[in-house]
């Protein structure tokens, strides 16, 4: 982290309610200064809300939100320094781009030198400096999204709030500006809160991931964490992709075993019993050649696959564990693959977690 | 994201001096005809009853609503013509027609009515014209008449019909019409079946808003009916500026509003009254 | 619309409907150039004498004067109070604003005559009959709703995103409507002005009853004209306001091709 302290921003116990929608129930979250945080989940998770009560333009109907501890729930928008950048950018069309930039510093009645000084440098750290002088409308999709980022950094704000920043851009490009957003987190050192509902956006860009769903907080974390243990089906479903194993759990030597029909399968973790789910992820799953053995074997047949360019996705039919989808790299395939062929999957203790089904309420603490 | 509790308090603000405004010098005058129609010359709803008693007064109204369904008739068929070719124009002709229709609705309702005394009257360019190639050999009373009043009006309510029309036309899908002239409908066929239907909602709106306007039409019927054809406004006039019966003109005058209020809410309820007065800018 | 082209009936009648609506008013053109004393067509040759009686004679100056303070003044209260209360409406859009706006329409739908009735003694009791103050509120009461219509209209295609951008980058509610939303709705402004300004110069029924010998507006001297003295004279002051209507009428046309273009 950079030397330019950042502040720190705490929810705490946040509903927000319109008549009987809840758009946000209860949620708590502690960013810390100087921290990347997405806020993640699918269209109607509530996420745009959150980052609206942050910004001061949705009051909660409960619970408080702090800065650096102190209460400004009540406080106005245009009172809370905060940068933000909008969904679509609202760029001023009327405006130049270094007058769109100047904006922050005209409402708070900057000198014209010191102005034109810090407009200057804000388009620096952009790259937009033999830009200022333009139209808006005359910026291609991605000079208009530094543009807005160049805006809401100008005024030196406590927090930048990024509502879906690179929604708007095609695929390639976001690639690129995910970069430069990341650069640029690092280069100013202030706390970013990001809001997006696309999962590579989040795992590339973010120190923290917030999960959310149906209004719902479920799982705060670093990205690794948060694939690697994810505390429900709905997180390990929504990051990456996952099989779900149900069955029932007794606790052995290395963790538990759960038994489903025939098959027994062993993981590690806490002990425990009664009806457990585990996820296991596609790509964590051997094809086992002739001989070779692992903590968990099952045999089973091709029912489906496809070349995917960075290797093979198959779908393997077991007679006890359902239908397994396995993401393989192609030079770890022993067997050229084919419908009906029977392959023996095979998977370490530790590659499955056992995961908690969503209730639709928030998993106490987390992992975080 | 719309502002509550404190937040909104300002954006009040920005409304607050208007309707105080509103309500200071436009909803109390109107509320005082309501009172003086209650209250003068005796409380009570003595002029009311004149509704049912005064013969004078049922020939007013009677003159009013005839006069107001006929001007409706000619300028909705008018306007509705009128609409349909600027509807079927190109862009660039759309610009045209749109400007001949928007033009006449701006100019002073005096001016106009001054043209057609020019054009109308006895010695009026119409009778001499007429006169002059043999065509008539005594003047034609064109105007100090109803029929003056119905010419006068029509031109006036004209554009107000074409406008709400036109933006109704204007929504329906030309893929519709296509698709029926190719499912084997006639012009006639797919005009009748498919475009008036489609359109329908904008002639009714376009209607009341004629029919209500008309109702309350002052300045064309007072110049060009010539004191003999009595409509509503001009009768009201005549009652408190001329006769003082402050009482019985604003009894009418009440009339009048809660005629016009109750044609708006029961149509209300079959096309989107937006409609009216979207269009009118 | 592609292959539904209108018959000859429609095409007719549509060109009819035009010329009829035209027409008339183009006839006082010819007839206020007159070389004659009383309305007709000229006979031998054309005459300017009509305006230069409309132009000396101090009844009508007086009365165009008039009439033009009344409109600008009557013109500027209808435009700021219209504006501001067409944003908050549009600001905070909810069911009492939707029935503020409806209340802001009142005037185009309620007949003036039953207006002007009212005024009479409203403003009787108040003082203002025939004074300069009573004619600017009436004819700004009643602009009101040209512009709320057009400011709305340009606000609906105003992104709100806007507004929440410039208050979260720190404006206060001044700032934000003075540099953002104003200059962004000016055309539709400018239109309610326009027209605002149109409505107040042609009113006739409210001056007839609030005003009697010390405002005199144009529209009042037109009437007693035609009512009394069918001089060639309205003739000419007919061309100057149908002129300056259609002047009007194209600035804002141009200004409504400059928004979309």
């Amino acid at each position: 982290m950079s030397a330019v302290a950042g502040h720190a921003l705490s929810l705490q116990r946040v509903s927000k309610r319109y008549g009987d929608f809840v758009a946000v129930q209860d949620a708590s979250l502690e960013v810390a200064s100087g921290q990347f945080l997405t806020l993640l989940g699918p269209s109607g998770s509530g996420k745009t809300t959150i980052l609206m009560m942050i910004a001061g333009f949705v009051e909660p109907t409960e619970g408080r939100v702090l800065l650096d501890g102190r209460d400004i729930t009540a406080l106005p928008p245009e009172r809370r320094d905060f940068g933000m950048v909008f969904q679509g950018y609202a760029l001023f069309p009327h405006m130049t781009v270094a007058e769109n930039v100047a904006f922050p510093l005209r409402v708070r009645k900057l000198g014209r030198a010191e102005r034109d000084a810090k407009v200057r440098a804000a388009l620096d750290l952009v790259q937009l400096d033999r830009f200022a002088e333009r139209k808006p409308s005359q910026l291609s999709g991605g000079q208009q999204q530094r543009v807005a980022l160049a805006r809401a950094l100008v005024f030196d704000p406590a927090l930048l709030l990024l509502d879906e920043p690179l929604s708007a851009l095609d695929k390639k490009l976001r690639a690129e500006l995910q970069e430069e957003l990341k650069a640029l987190h690092r280069r100013v050192g202030r706390t970013f809160i990001n809001v997006t509902h696309d999962q590579e956006e989040a795992l590339s860009l973010s120190d923290e991931i917030a999960i959310l769903n149906h209004g719902h907080l479920i799982q705060v974390g670093a990205p690794e964490t948060l694939y690697e243990r994810p505390a429900t089906r709905f997180v390990a479903d929504f990051l990456g992709k996952s099989n779900f194993i149900e069955g029932e759990a007794e606790a052995d030597a290395g963790g538990f075993v759960l038994r489903r029909g025939a098959a027994r399968v062993v993981a590690s973790g806490a002990p425990r019993a009664g009806r457990t789910l585990l996820s296991l992820r596609p790509e964590k799953i051997a094809l086992l050649p002739e001989g070779a053995t692992e903590d968990n074997v099952v045999e089973g047949r091709i029912a489906s696959w496809s070349y995917v360019g960075t290797g093979y996705a198959l779908t393997v039919m077991t007679p006890d564990l359902g239908n397994i989808r396995v993401h393989l790299p192609a030079w770890r395939i022993p067997v050229s693959p084919a419908e009906g062929l029977p392959v023996r999957l095979g998977w370490a203790r530790d590659a499955a977690v056992a995961v908690a089904e969503d209730p639709g309420s928030p998993v106490p603490g987390g992992v975080a | 994201m719309t502002p509550k509790g404190r937040h909104a308090a300002g954006w009040w603000a920005l409304i607050i001096p208007a309707l105080l405004l509103m309500t200071a010098f436009y909803i109390a005058p109107i509320l005082q005809v309501l009172a003086i129609s209650v209250t003068e010359p005796q409380p009570g709803l003595g002029n009311y009853e004149r509704l049912f008693t005064s013969e004078s007064v049922q020939r007013v109204i009677g003159t009013t609503l005839r006069i107001g369904v006929i001007t409706t008739a000619i300028a909705l068929l008018l306007g509705y013509v009128l609409a349909y070719r600027i509807a079927m124009s190109g862009p660039k002709a759309q610009r045209w027609w749109l400007l001949a229709v928007l033009v006449p609705l701006w100019i002073s309702v005096l001016v106009r009515a001054f043209a057609w005394v020019t054009l109308l009257r006895r010695q009026g360019l119409v009778n001499q014209g007429l006169l002059a190639t043999g065509v008539i050999d005594q003047p034609l009373a064109l105007v100090w008449n109803e029929l003056g009043i119905v010419i006068g009006m029509v031109h006036y309510m004209v554009p107000y019909a074409v406008l709400p029309m036109l933006s109704s036309m204007r929504e329906i899908d030309p893929r519709v019409l296509t698709a029926a002239r190719g499912l084997g409908a006639g012009r006639i066929r797919t005009f009748l079946r498919v475009f008036l239907p489609l359109s329908l909602p904008g002639l009714i709106a376009a209607g009341v808003l004629v029919f209500i306007f008309s109702l309350g039409f002052y300045i064309t019927p007072a110049l060009l009916g010539g004191g003999k054809t009595l409509m509503v406004a001009e009768w009201i006039k005549l009652q408190i500026l001329d006769l003082i019966r402050w009482g019985l003109g604003a009894m009418m005058a009440t009339v009048l509003v809660v005629a016009i209020l109750a044609t708006l809410a029961v149509l209300s309820r079959l096309v989107n009254l937006r409609r009216l007065f979207g269009a009118g800018s | 619309m592609g292959g539904h082209r209108p018959g000859w009936l429609n095409g007719t009648l549509a060109w009819a409907t035009v010329i009829y609506l035209i027409l008339p008013i183009t006839i006082i053109l010819p007839v206020s150039l007159t070389d004659q004393r009383f309305l007709s067509l000229p006979y031998e040759r054309l005459s300017a004498q009509h305006y230069v009686t409309l132009l000396t004679t101090p009844a009508w100056t007086n009365a165009i004067l008039q009439s033009a303070w009344i409109a600008t003044a009557s013109t500027l209260l209808a435009v700021v109070l219209g504006t501001l209360c067409a944003i908050g409406c549009w600001r905070l859009s909810r069911r009492s604003t939707d029935l503020v706006r409806a209340l802001m329409l009142l005037p185009i739908i309620i007949p003036t005559i039953t207006y002007a009735v009212g005024l009479y003694r409203y403003f009787a009791r108040l003082g203002l009959l025939d004074s300069f103050t009573g004619v600017v509120i009436a004819h700004g009461v009643t602009g009101i709703p040209y512009v709320v219509i057009t400011v709305s209209t340009a606000l609906a295609a105003f992104d709100p995103r806007l507004e929440s951008a410039a208050r979260g980058m720190g404006a206060s509610l001044g700032q934000t409507l003075r540099w953002v939303i104003l200059p962004r709705i000016m055309p539709g402004i400018v239109s309610g002005a326009i027209f605002a300004f149109i409505h107040s110069w042609d009113e006739l029924v409210v001056v007839l009853f609030i005003a009697s010998r010390r405002v005199f507006t144009l529209p009042r001297k037109i009437w007693d004209g035609i009512n009394e003295n069918l001089d060639p004279a309205m003739a000419a002051v007919a061309v100057l306001l149908v002129g300056m209507t259609v002047l009007l009428l194209l600035m804002d046309l141009a200004l409504r091709r400059r928004r979309t273009g």
